[in-house]
């Protein structure tokens, strides 16, 4: 079994990250680390040990990032340092060395011993602040201490506020530390991420190929997510668009409750259908704490069936008219070549015409609803595939939107997200090109044919770059 | 239970299908286990059923699918044995002879020959085809027609159960791979039947028909049927001579003298007969089972792959588990709830000590200028001062004490060192601890900010020290 004690004592590049109480070196890490179970709060000592958070391939560690609590007694601890016979620079490691050895079990230096001990087993430091707030010299005792402890270091500035004093920043931490970045651990991009890690590598030699090998693993790790968000998407819109309901009735025809039962359980199918792929992505993104937050997105309360979604994910009359014309023509097209062009292309503008039509039926229009005569005294009613337009688009769209939302939420947020605060329109992000491939596979589904394996790929692609223009 | 079998089944496919849906394992389990199989990589199906072999404790005992499992391969037991028993009653009163009319091989090749190419004509085609168009080449088969009376008996939810199970596809090579069996079957008994009549009964064959048809050209188009067999076996080739014999013209109840007085001969249709049903209906038939089995088999691989569930497992057999946890559990801290306890919401005008906590001396002149507070008696604590001076700024002070702090710093442990030391002072009647925000913001506080104030106080329980929330 892994512990962190051994970790320590592995060859690997590991990072303790440090600084004052509350300037976010915990949602760095779990940014960092795509790990939202890490406690974040705004109480100084909300982290109370150091936690080792591993960055394991296969089993194997590529390198270890430590989360620390902040200084408590910063003083003291640089007083007892000075305190000590004077030594050469490379012997002050040993120094502090001797305070953790003297103080391990004193009471008063727990956080101090805790955060010290990774950096005397040889993590390198990576300093925290926060630049929305004035730089104070109190923060000169804490970076004298860590640079008696003689590791590799890199500062962070950390904006949490609105304010922005990151130039005074700089200028102190450049006495202290070699590298200072500028990293939003709430809005850092994945990009942003890579660039941090990178700067990582350059603080020791040896740590440049693990943090390099580290980078490659996460770069495909993104890549494998980002696949498998658009399968899952892909896989939701074939299984809800092809989705048929069917219930047993008694009489010749459904009389109105069985008709209204079986459209309440086709629709309930879909709303579930959607919540499960909203949990796969979830999963897929590694957002483990999502569910604990009630209500976190709001499409929740803008329901899948409801003229709400249908104007923020939908398309507009416009578009949907082109759209089903396009669709439209594309039918009409198959009786022009079966006539070999002899009826002058008349069916594909017939076509198109009816397709435009058929995009206008309003949005209560939205699934076939039929009566099947299985066998002597048997009958079901049938509801579904999907027939409305538009509804393909509000599915997609509201799939993208929430896949989006996920996939660029950083770990170290904690908060809910709302709806009104984003800007989403399924039109801008799919083209009129886009929707004609979109289109051959919808209109497959319609009728409640299996859509050709070429055209399915192509659907993929679509999603995918819809999906990244979104990222 | 699982068997322990390299080949796709229908039962490995079912039990596969039954186990992903009560589990999956995670990616970690299954990297893993990939990992231990690296040499089955490079082949997913072997390393799925190796996998399943592996896993198969995980699923119930006994599921649904494997009795219906039992259920289908009884029902098609039942429908063979009935396929060959019927061809064999078929093939009897096709040949009965009463010994007044002889049998007109006509009406036997129609069985033996005809109905089974047409047959087969129909299943390639529908094989081709998909949807509703084999749905509709599916009404020429006896099969559909056997399925669909068994759709009114009571287990006809099992079977819809059973078929919800398969891919279109599948079922539909499932269907025609078992109408070729069974179809051979039939024609086994068909032969069957003729060897034992002929073996039993001295049987004279006759041919007839109302079409004006003559004996050479009836004979070219015997000839032509034979063709397959004509050149290695010319005696299972009728002759001109008796098809001449045995051409049987409206003959109603009584036979031809001709033909009593060369009943012997007559027999001699038997050999050809028995070829057509042997090459026709069984070898033809044969090498079609044999087709749609492979058609099957090599759709039931592909649905293998296709079920849910797989593609998961595919991937993450293939995927480097990445995981960036960590191992040791978080030790959550208890947060206080805050109160009004300990809480002054007003700021006096003059204070006797003025202390400033990280704030420099001219910070801290500003400060009360801009809050209009004042005190003769100024001093600074933390930042870059010693302990010894904190400790005598601390002993120093009097009476009412108003102590600056910046609300964006948390109280560490080494603010509330010095606070202990001045809650020590005896001369000091009252603490104000005033949490001031940036001046950018003109002093203003953060809400949140000054309420971790409040706690870290509170905390204290001491009745001398106050928080200045206005």
């Amino acid at each position: 079994m892994y512990s962190s004690q051994e970790s320590l004592n592995n060859d690997y590049p590991k990072f303790a990250v440090v600084g004052h109480p509350n300037k976010g070196k915990s949602s760095i890490v779990s940014s960092l680390a795509l790990d939202d179970s890490v406690q974040i709060g705004d109480t100084p000592g909300t982290t109370q040990v150091k936690r080792g958070f591993p960055l394991k391939v296969d089993g194997k560690i590529i390198y270890e990032l430590f989360d620390t609590p902040g200084f408590q007694r910063a003083r003291r601890v640089l007083s007892w340092l000075n305190e000590q016979e004077p030594v050469s620079a490379d012997k002050k490691g040993d120094v502090v060395r001797a305070f953790i050895a003297v103080h391990r079990d004193d009471e008063r230096f727990i956080d101090e011993i805790e955060l010290l001990e990774p950096i005397m087993n040889g993590a390198g430091i990576i300093y925290v602040v926060d630049a929305s707030k004035p730089y104070g010299s109190e923060y000169e005792t804490e970076m004298e201490i860590l640079r008696w402890c003689g590791q590799p270091s890199m500062a962070i500035l950390n904006l949490i506020g609105e304010e922005d004093y990151t130039e005074q920043w700089k200028s102190a931490l450049g006495h202290y530390f070699r590298m200072v970045r500028t990293f939003n651990p709430i809005k850092a991009t994945f990009r942003e991420h890579i660039e941090l890690l990178d700067s990582m590598s350059q603080l020791k030699e040896e740590w440049t190929k693990s943090i390099k090998v580290a980078i490659k693993v996460l770069e495909d790790l993104q890549d494998q997510k980002i696949e498998q968000t658009v399968d899952s998407i892909v896989s939701n819109m074939l299984k809800t668009l092809s989705y048929v309901h069917r219930q047993k009735i008694v009489g010749e025809s459904a009389t109105t409750d069985e008709e209204e039962k079986s459209k309440l359980s086709y629709r309930e199918k879909i709303i579930k259908f959607e919540k499960e792929q909203e949990k796969n992505i979830e999963s897929i993104w590694n957002h483990r704490s999502i569910e604990k937050i009630e209500n976190m997105l709001v499409l929740d309360n803008v329901g899948l069936f409801s003229k709400e979604s249908a104007s923020i994910f939908g398309l507009s009359q416009q578009q949907l008219i082109i759209t089903g014309a396009s669709a439209g023509a594309m039918g009409g097209l198959g009786i022009d070549l079966l006539l070999g062009g002899g009826s002058l292309f008349l069916g594909s503008l017939i076509g198109g015409a009816v397709g435009g039509v058929g995009a206008m039926i309003g949005f209560d229009n939205l699934y076939e609803v039929k009566v099947l005569g299985q066998s002597i005294g048997k009958r079901e009613l049938s509801v579904g595939p999907m027939q409305n337009l538009n509804f393909p688009y509000i599915l997609l769209g509201r799939s993208l939107y929430h896949a989006s939302v996920i996939a660029k939420r950083s770990h170290a947020m904690r908060g809910d997200i709302n709806l009104e605060q984003e800007e989403f329109l399924t039109e801008q992000i799919i083209d009129s090109e886009m929707r004609k491939t979109l289109e051959k596979v919808h209109v497959s589904l319609r009728k409640g044919e299996e859509p050709k394996e070429e055209d399915l790929k192509a659907y993929k692609k679509v999603l995918k770059e819809s999906f990244l223009g979104l990222l | 239970m699982y068997k322990k079998n390299n080949k796709i089944s229908i039962e490995s496919y079912l039990n596969l299908s039954e186990l992903l849906k009560e589990y999956r394992g995670t990616h970690e389990e299954n990297r893993l286990f990939a990992l231990k199989h690296k040499a089955l990589l490079q082949n997913p199906r072997q390393i799925l059923l190796k996998w399943m072999e592996k896993n198969s404790f995980r699923k119930s005992k006994k599921t649904e699918t494997q009795t219906l499992l039992q259920k289908f391969s009884t029902l098609s037991n039942f429908i063979g044995l009935f396929s060959l028993i019927f061809g064999f009653l078929a093939g009897l009163g096709l040949l009965s002879y009463s010994g007044h009319a002889p049998v007109n091989v006509i009406y036997y090749l129609l069985f033996a020959m005809v109905i089974p190419l047409f047959s087969m004509i129909v299943s390639i085609v529908s094989l081709f085809s998909s949807g509703a168009a084999f749905n509709v080449f599916s009404l020429f088969f006896p099969l559909h027609w056997i399925e669909t009376v068994l759709n009114f008996f009571s287990f006809k939810d099992k079977i819809d159960t059973f078929n919800t199970l398969f891919s279109d596809e599948l079922k539909k090579w499932m269907f025609m791979s078992r109408l070729q069996l069974f179809s051979l079957l039939f024609s086994i008994g068909l032969l069957f039947a003729l060897l034992v009549i002929v073996v039993s009964k001295d049987v004279a064959f006759s041919w007839s028909t109302t079409l004006n048809v003559s004996d050479i050209d009836f004979f070219k188009l015997l000839a032509s049927i034979g063709f397959p067999w004509g050149h290695t076996l010319p005696s299972a080739i009728p002759s001109v001579e008796l098809i001449e014999m045995s051409h049987y013209y409206r003959l109603g109840e009584n036979l031809n003298t001709q033909m009593i007085q060369n009943a012997d001969k007559l027999g001699a249709w038997w050999k050809y007969l028995a070829m057509v049903t042997l090459f026709y209906a069984i070898f033809l038939r044969f090498l079609l089972w044999l087709a749609t089995r492979y058609g099957f088999q090599k759709q039931l691989k592909k649905d293998f792959l296709e079920l849910d569930g797989v593609e998961k497992l595919l991937r993450e057999f293939n995927t480097p588990f990445v995981s960036t946890e960590s191992p040791k559990e978080e030790k959550h801290l208890e947060i206080v709830k805050e109160s009004d306890e300990q809480v002054a919401h007003a700021v006096a005008k003059v204070y006797e000590t003025i202390i400033g906590w990280n704030f420099s001396k001219d910070e801290i002149l500003l400060l009360n200028d801009a809050k209009g507070v004042s005190s003769s008696n100024i001093r600074t604590v933390g930042g870059n001062n010693s302990f010894s001076e904190d400790q005598k700024i601390a002993k120093e002070a009097k009476s009412e004490v108003i102590l600056y702090v910046k609300s964006w710093e948390p109280p560490t442990m080494d603010f509330v060192d010095f606070l202990e030391e001045l809650l020590a002072n005896d001369n000091v009647t009252e603490i104000q601890v005033y949490p001031l925000g940036t001046v950018g913001r003109n002093y203003e506080s953060d809400e949140r900010e000054v309420a971790i104030w409040k706690r870290k106080i509170q905390g204290l329980k001491s009745k001398k020290v106050w928080v200045i929330d206005v």
